[in-house]
Formats: C-alpha cells, sequence, structure tokens
C-alpha cells in the first residue's frame, strides 16, 4: 500500500440504499442508506437498538438483507457469508476482540493463510517476514512472536486493524473501537486512522462519543429506531446540538403520564459507595414512590453501580442503608430476600430469563420459596393463583401462562422479567435499559408500567441512555460520566431545558 | 404452534412410545419366546437397572452438566454393600444404608467439585470415575465378594409372574423423581439453574444448593442401581458399573434431554431404555451377533443428538415465522 495522492473528486466506493431487515418482532432496520468514499472517515452514529451493529452485519454478510441494494465501486453485490465479504475488501474491527489469545501477532494477522513449506508444516519464518510491514504500518509496538494475550487491549485493536490491512481491505469498519481505551491510546488511534484516511482506505467509525466524531471524522450518518435521521451529512456543517437531536429526536406525541404522587421518605440512601470496577465515590437517596433517572452512556459506570448496589459485584467501601438500617449485602441472594431488591438486568436473554422455560416458571420463579407448604411442594394452581394478576397487570401477552419465554416478543419477554419481581414483592426496582430493542408502542406500555409502579409506592432506580425516557419518566436524573456521578438534576419534565441540561454536564 | 413448541418433549417420547409399541408388536410375532415369562422377567431386570443409571445422568444433564462417574459409584456401592455383609457380617439394612449414603457422599463430591472450581464437569468426573472404581480395585484386588446374605440374592431373583420385584423400586424413584422436579422448590430451582444460571443466580436462587442436590440424586442412584445388580448378580462383583457409561447418556439423549440442561425428560428417559432393551433383547433372539449391539445404540445416540439439533432449528425457524406472520402460523397449527 503505496502512498497514493489522494484523488480531487474522492469516489463513491460504498452505496447502501433501501435497506431492510427484519427480526421476530422488530424490524431492525427501514429503508436505510449509507454512502461511503474513498478517503473519508464516516460516522456512524445512533442510540443502542437504533440499527448500527445490524447494519455493519448486513455489511459485512454476516445476515443477509431482506430488501434493498449494496453497491460496490458502482455494481451491485451480495455478501453470502463474512468470508465473501472479505474477499471484496470489506473487514471489521469489533468491539469483542476477536483474536486467537494464545498464537502469536503474525499467526494472528496472517490466520487463515498462514505460509508453509513441504508437508503442510508451518513456515514460523515466512509468518513473522508476512506480517512485519502490517505490524509497522499500524505502529504497533511489539514483535511478530509477542504472544497476543500479552498485549494491552489497545494493540490488540491495532493487530486487528493490520490484520484488516493485509487482507486488502478498502472498507474498514470500526465499532466502537474507542469503548475500552485510555484517551492517550485513543489518540494513537486516531493518527492510524488518519494515515488510513490518507491513503484512501474508506472507514466507517462508529462511536457514542460526539467529541471524538467532530475530531476525527468528515461525514457522518444517524440512525434512529431503524431508519436514517440523517444520510451523508458533512460533519463541518453540523454543530453538537443538531447533531443530538438527530440521535435522540423528539420524543414523539405521547400520552401525558398522569399525577403521581410525590415521593415520600428515603428508601436506598447510598454514600461513598465504591465498586470494585474504578467507581468513583457515589452517593444518592433513592426515596419510597419515586423514579429516580440514571443516565450516561453506554460504559459510564450505570450498570457496574447496579450490580455493586445488589452485591453482585463487591463493593470496596462506602455505606448502604435500605430504610433507614446499614446492610452489608454479600450476594444478591441476600438483596433480594432480606431487602427485597428486584433487579431487571439490560440484557434480559442472557440474565434475565430462562427462555426455554414457561412464563409461568419465569415469573413464579422468585416466589417458590413462599409458595411451599408443609411437604415443600408447590402445586401449580397455587403458582398460578399467585402470579396471574402480575400477568394481567402489566398484560403480558401469552397464550397460555405454559408458553415458552423465548417465543414471546421482545416486549413481553421484558415484561415477564419485570413480572418476576412484582410477584415476589420487590419493593426497591433497578431497572436497567428497560426499552432497548423494543418497539414504540410497547415502549410507552412499559413507561406507564413504570410510572404506576412508583405511583403505588414502588421505589425505582431507572437506568437508562435514552434521553426522552428518563426525562419523561424520572423524578430526578443522576448523570453519570466516568464511574462517576456528575449531576443530580430535578427533572422539570421539559424535554429542550432538561436535555440540554443533561448534555452540559456530560461534556 | 406455541403448542406444538411447548409439547416438543412429549412429541420425543409419543414418537418413541410408538416405535417402543412397534418393536414389541414385531419381536413377540416375529420370535414367541419373547413373550415367555423368563424373557420377559430377564428384561425387565436389565431394564429396571440400567434406567436407574439413564436417570442418574438426566438429572445431573438437567443441570448442563454430566456425570462419567456413575458406573464407578456403581461398583464402588456394591462392593462396599458387599464387603461389609460377608467380611464383617453386618446386618443388611446397616450394609445398604452405608452404601447409598456413600453414593450421595461421591455425588455430592463430585458436586462440590464442579461448584468450587468451575471446572467442565466432564474433565472433573471423568477424574472422581477413576478415583472411586481405585478405591473399589484397591480393596477388591478384582476379586468379587462371593456368598451375599440370601434375602439380597433372593430379591434379585424374585418377581410376581414375568414382572421383576425390583421393577418396583425403579418405577418409584421415576415417580419421585418426577414429582421432584415438577412440584418440589428445590426440583424446580435446579431446572432453573440448569436453563440458565446466570438468569437463575439473579433471580436469587441457590446456585450451589441446586448444583449439589443434583449430583447428590445421581450418586444415590448409581448407588440404587448398583446394589441392584449385586442382588442380581448374587455376589459383590467389581466389574459392576464398568458398562455404564454408554446406557446412561443414551436413555436421556435419545428421550430428548437438552445438553445445554434445563429439561428433564423423564417419560422420554424411559421409553428410550425401554427401546435400547427391545433391541438388545431382539439381537439375542434372533441371536444376531452381540457385538453390533453396541454398534446400533452408538449410531441411535447419533440419530438422536442430530435429530436435537433439528428440533432446536425447528424452534428458530417457528419463532420468525411466528413473528412474521402470525394468521399463517395459526393456520399450521
Amino acid at each position: 500500500m503505496s502512498a497514493e495522492p489522494k484523488p480531487l473528486t474522492p469516489e463513491v466506493r460504498l452505496e447502501v440504499a433501501g435497506i431492510r431487515k427484519q427480526f421476530p418482532g422488530v424490524v431492525a432496520l427501514d429503508d436505510v442508506s449509507l454512502r461511503l468514499r474513498a478517503g473519508e472517515i464516516h460516522a456512524l452514529l445512533g442510540e443502542n437498538g437504533a440499527g448500527k451493529s445490524t447494519l455493519i452485519k448486513v455489511l459485512t454478510g454476516v445476515y443477509q438483507p431482506d430488501d434493498g441494494e449494496i453497491r460496490l465501486d458502482g455494481s451491485p453485490v451480495r455478501f453470502a457469508s463474512p468470508r465473501s465479504a472479505l474477499a471484496a475488501g470489506i473487514s471489521v474491527v469489533h468491539q469483542e476482540r476477536n483474536l486467537i489469545p494464545q498464537f502469536t501477532v503474525a499467526e494472528n494477522i496472517l490466520l487463515e493463510r498462514i505460509p508453509t513449506r513441504g508437508f503442510q508444516l508451518v513456515d514460523h519464518r515466512a509468518v513473522n517476514r508476512l506480517a512485519r510491514p502490517w505490524i509497522e504500518m499500524v505502529g504497533l509496538d511489539a514483535a511478530p512472536t509477542t504472544p497476543v494475550a500479552e498485549l494491552s487491549v489497545a494493540q490488540m485493536q491495532l493487530v486487528e486493524i493490520a490484520k484488516a490491512l493485509s487482507l486488502q481491505a478498502r472498507i474498514l469498519l470500526m465499532d466502537e473501537p474507542t469503548a475500552a481505551i485510555t484517551p492517550h491510546e485513543v489518540g494513537y488511534l486516531f493518527r492510524i486512522l488518519g494515515d488510513l484516511r490518507r491513503h484512501n482506505v474508506a472507514l466507517v467509525f462508529v462511536s457514542h462519543k460526539l467529541e471524538e466524531v467532530f475530531e476525527l471524522c468528515d461525514r457522518v450518518t444517524v440512525l434512529r429506531d431503524g431508519r436514517n435521521a440523517a444520510t451523508d451529512v458533512d460533519v463541518a456543517k453540523l454543530d453538537r446540538d443538531q447533531l443530538v437531536t438527530y440521535m435522540i429526536g423528539r420524543a414523539e406525541v405521547i400520552a401525558e403520564l398522569p399525577p403521581k404522587p410525590p415521593p415520600r421518605e428515603p428508601v436506598l440512601e447510598v454514600a461513598g459507595l465504591t465498586g470494585s470496577r474504578g467507581d468513583a465515590a457515589l452517593s444518592f437517596v433513592l426515596h419510597k414512590g419515586e423514579v429516580l433517572g440514571l443516565y450516561g452512556l453506554v460504559g459510564a459506570g450505570r450498570s457496574s453501580l447496579a450490580k455493586t448496589l445488589v452485591g453482585e459485584i463487591r463493593a470496596m467501601g462506602g455505606e448502604v442503608r435500605v430504610r433507614g438500617a446499614v446492610t452489608h449485602i454479600k450476594s444478591f441472594r441476600e438483596a433480594v430476600e432480606k431487602y427485597s431488591f428486584g433487579y431487571v438486568s439490560e440484557d434480559r436473554k442472557q440474565e434475565g430469563l430462562i427462555l426455554l422455560h414457561s412464563v409461568r416458571a419465569n415469573t413464579s420463579i422468585t416466589i417458590w420459596r413462599r409458595l411451599r407448604s408443609f411437604g415443600q411442594w408447590i402445586t401449580r394452581s397455587k403458582e398460578e393463583a399467585a402470579i396471574l394478576p402480575t400477568i394481567r397487570q402489566l398484560d403480558v401477552k401469552t397464550q397460555s401462562l405454559g408458553q415458552s419465554v423465548g417465543t414471546l416478543s421482545g416486549g413481553n419477554q421484558q415484561k415477564v422479567s419485570i413480572a418476576k419481581w412484582l410477584a415476589g414483592k420487590a419493593e426497591i426496582l433497578i431497572i436497567d435499559e428497560p426499552t432497548v430493542g423494543i418497539d414504540i408502542k410497547t415502549k410507552n406500555a412499559l413507561h406507564e408500567l413504570i410510572w404506576d409502579l412508583a405511583a403505588n409506592g414502588k421505589s425505582i432506580l431507572l437506568i437508562s441512555s435514552d434521553m426522552p425516557e428518563v426525562i419523561r419518566l424520572s423524578d430526578r436524573i443522576l448523570v453519570m460520566r466516568n464511574h462517576a456521578i456528575v449531576g443530580e438534576l430535578p427533572n422539570t419534565h421539559q424535554y429542550d431545558e432538561m436535555s440540554e441540561a443533561i448534555m452540559a454536564r456530560l461534556s | 404452534m406455541t403448542a406444538r413448541l411447548r409439547n416438543l418433549a412429549p412429541g420425543v417420547a409419543l414418537g418413541l412410545l410408538l416405535i417402543d409399541v412397534a418393536g414389541m408388536v414385531v419381536l413377540s410375532v416375529a420370535r414367541p419366546q419373547f413373550l415367555s415369562t423368563y424373557n420377559l422377567f430377564v428384561t425387565g431386570r436389565d431394564l429396571s437397572i440400567l434406567l436407574l443409571v439413564a436417570l442418574a445422568q438426566m438429572i445431573v444433564l438437567s443441570l448442563g452438566q454430566m456425570n462419567l462417574s456413575i458406573g464407578s459409584i456403581g461398583g464402588l456401592v456394591a462392593i462396599i454393600d458387599s464387603g461389609l455383609m460377608v467380611r464383617y457380617g453386618l446386618p443388611v439394612p446397616v450394609a445398604l444404608t452405608a452404601g447409598f449414603v456413600l453414593g450421595i457422599v461421591c455425588g455430592v463430591v463430585n458436586g462440590l467439585l464442579v461448584y468450587w472450581t468451575k471446572i467442565n464437569s466432564f474433565v472433573l468426573t471423568l477424574g472422581t470415575s477413576y478415583v472411586f472404581a481405585g478405591i473399589n480395585l484397591g480393596i477388591t484386588h478384582a476379586t468379587p465378594f462371593y456368598h451375599i446374605p440370601n434375602e439380597i440374592s433372593a430379591f434379585g431373583q424374585a418377581r410376581l409372574g414375568p414382572f421383576p420385584i425390583m421393577a418396583a423400586v425403579t418405577i418409584v424413584l421415576a415417580l419421585l423423581l418426577a414429582f421432584f422436579l415438577s412440584q418440589v422448590v428445590l426440583g424446580r430451582q435446579l431446572l432453573a439453574v440448569g436453563g440458565n444460571a446466570l438468569a437463575a443466580r439473579l433471580s436469587g436462587l441457590p446456585i450451589r444448593r441446586a448444583t449439589l442436590t443434583a449430583h447428590a440424586i445421581s450418586g444415590f442412584l448409581a448407588a440404587m442401581a448398583g446394589t441392584m445388580l449385586m442382588a442380581q448378580l448374587g455376589q459383590g462383583q467389581p466389574t459392576i458399573g464398568a458398562t455404564w457409561v454408554l446406557p446412561s447418556f443414551a436413555g436421556p439423549i435419545i428421550g430428548g434431554a437438552a445438553l445445554a440442561g434445563g429439561s428433564a425428560p423423564i417419560l422420554g428417559t424411559v421409553l428410550a431404555m425401554v427401546l435400547i432393551s427391545l433391541i438388545d433383547d431382539g439381537l439375542v433372539l434372533v441371536s444376531a451377533d452381540p457385538f453390533w449391539v453396541q454398534f446400533l445404540i452408538g449410531a441411535l445416540i447419533l440419530g438422536a443428538v442430530v435429530l436435537g439439533r433439528a428440533r432446536l432449528s425447528d424452534i428458530r425457524t417457528l419463532l420468525r415465522i411466528s413473528a412474521s406472520s402470525t394468521h399463517q402460523a395459526g393456520s399450521r397449527q
């Protein structure tokens, strides 16, 4: 890859038009377009669940679009597999590392075309020789023979970029490359990406951090709810507010929530809590009947705060009081059984539900102990009597209580993962990203449900990176950044005013 | 349509039931000896023992783990039982109780190792199986304990018409296990942990208790199977259990157990074991080469696993259909 001069009018290298991709219960991409030129860094933005990852998977042959066209250098292409996308010069560096830790840097770069001598013996010397130029090109300060396991996360990322370049990638997709590396490393990465731009590579840069977009990118495409909110806009002609508006949009006309009694006495008092994952000392108070919003971008430390509260992550210091009494919660079970916490995980499929099991079993899992009679056994009728009111209250759409949860829509799955805590009589509910990947209508129903629960005296810590959601539902809003609470705002429910106030804390 | 999903395991059971009935009809027509009292008694007795072996594996599979030491637990318990009675002259109830406790202890050791080390249960129980078998050999030097008390060997030969009395033990234990898994809190928790351990923990369930319980039950069932085989043989054979690995997996897997855990198809396991004993029996009755029995059972397991895979992709297809076009899915029912 020699330094070619940059052409005056950059050619359009990849053009995507009218892409549609549907999953059970969700339209992930709807009429999505993207135009990518050689020698540009193109930001792809959007909130969680907006469809960025799906689009990347469509571009790299992991998913086949249901509709729409992909044109590469002007001619239509279809990628049947990741392999064929790679062969066409499209590489991706995922958020998660895709390297074999025990193998060396050079082996990872040349993984699927390891040079051999006779008898299929690996030619180690050739491996290292062939990998070296790519290692140097990304400025990786490590010998080709270093095992990848000994590298830092940022260095591993460079190995992946080197691998992509060695595959003659002319289009490189970077999915949140800065999520897990230090600011210093980010600076270095940006220099490398700048070099690649000069070498006429077309780059797609996915990030949640707007500063980075303004610093690095030439053009931007924004997705919202699976559609284009902005297509191929010149970054220089945008300001931060406009970009934020593209990303989060205006809350559509949504019904006004009914008045709710004001929050009452404190239920959960947190003072100087430090988790083991580098949180600053965190302090806040949650009242009975209150929705306390916890806003922050991905990686701000919100979920680890939640997990520290419920004993999943060991707290290093600080004091937590529940209903006035000092607690030392050591396990999740204790948080649930002794202090009536409930935790609705952001990852309902992995952490919230047993997908193969029935709605009944998933809902009553929290109350089996309470239901048992003398001989330890529980009867189905008792079980159903105990959960039916909750299932009805939440309006879970299911054919029967015996239906397996995996067959429900995302919104109904989410209702079940909330229902089990209501059946379990949880008083303090920590709800993490309740509406990610859930359609607008069900989202609204979930909002009303959360509101209702608070009105009926539950205390709710609502974790969300969805700004309209936080502003709509919260009594107060905590803003989190870099594992610290950087603001506590009384909520006026006025969107413009509040979003400005929140963004001010984040920048 | 979702009813179809829900009833997948019963679907497997129904299929097996049909195959079993067809197999019995064919066997009784082709070889009238099949229905002889003695043949039914012998077949039923083997089945009673191997079914316990299969259930011992099923309960651990339902947790998403395995137990490769079922056979060596059975063997160790059999020689400890017979040793206590023959060498030390302990009364039968005392010796048997000691054997059952030993089986449970072996199971708990497996469970604790898996829980503490988080190492794959395959590797751990492979290790403990050699430990248990080694204790067995160390004690016996591969010599059986002969002359066990008469009441034990009489139990091994007892029958009511063609029905072996020991089948009653197996039936009762299978029913208890079914009740435990569907109605008892700990049983439900065990299945939940098998279905998704992380979600179970984040629902406040006791993971360690569920793990230990499954392994303890497995150890107890292995001990019972070992004791029953000792009674049938009329001696404490050190080789008891040596061939149990294959049938222990064959039953639950053919019976429809999800290898990832979360399901406990007791009926399916029972019917699968009936099928295996029919094949076994049929091959003997047509005087086929007994060495091919293993080949057939192996092929059956492979077939069942591949079918199980197909069922999973079925579920995914069904999910897709149900989401995209509800009316179509409705008409498929």
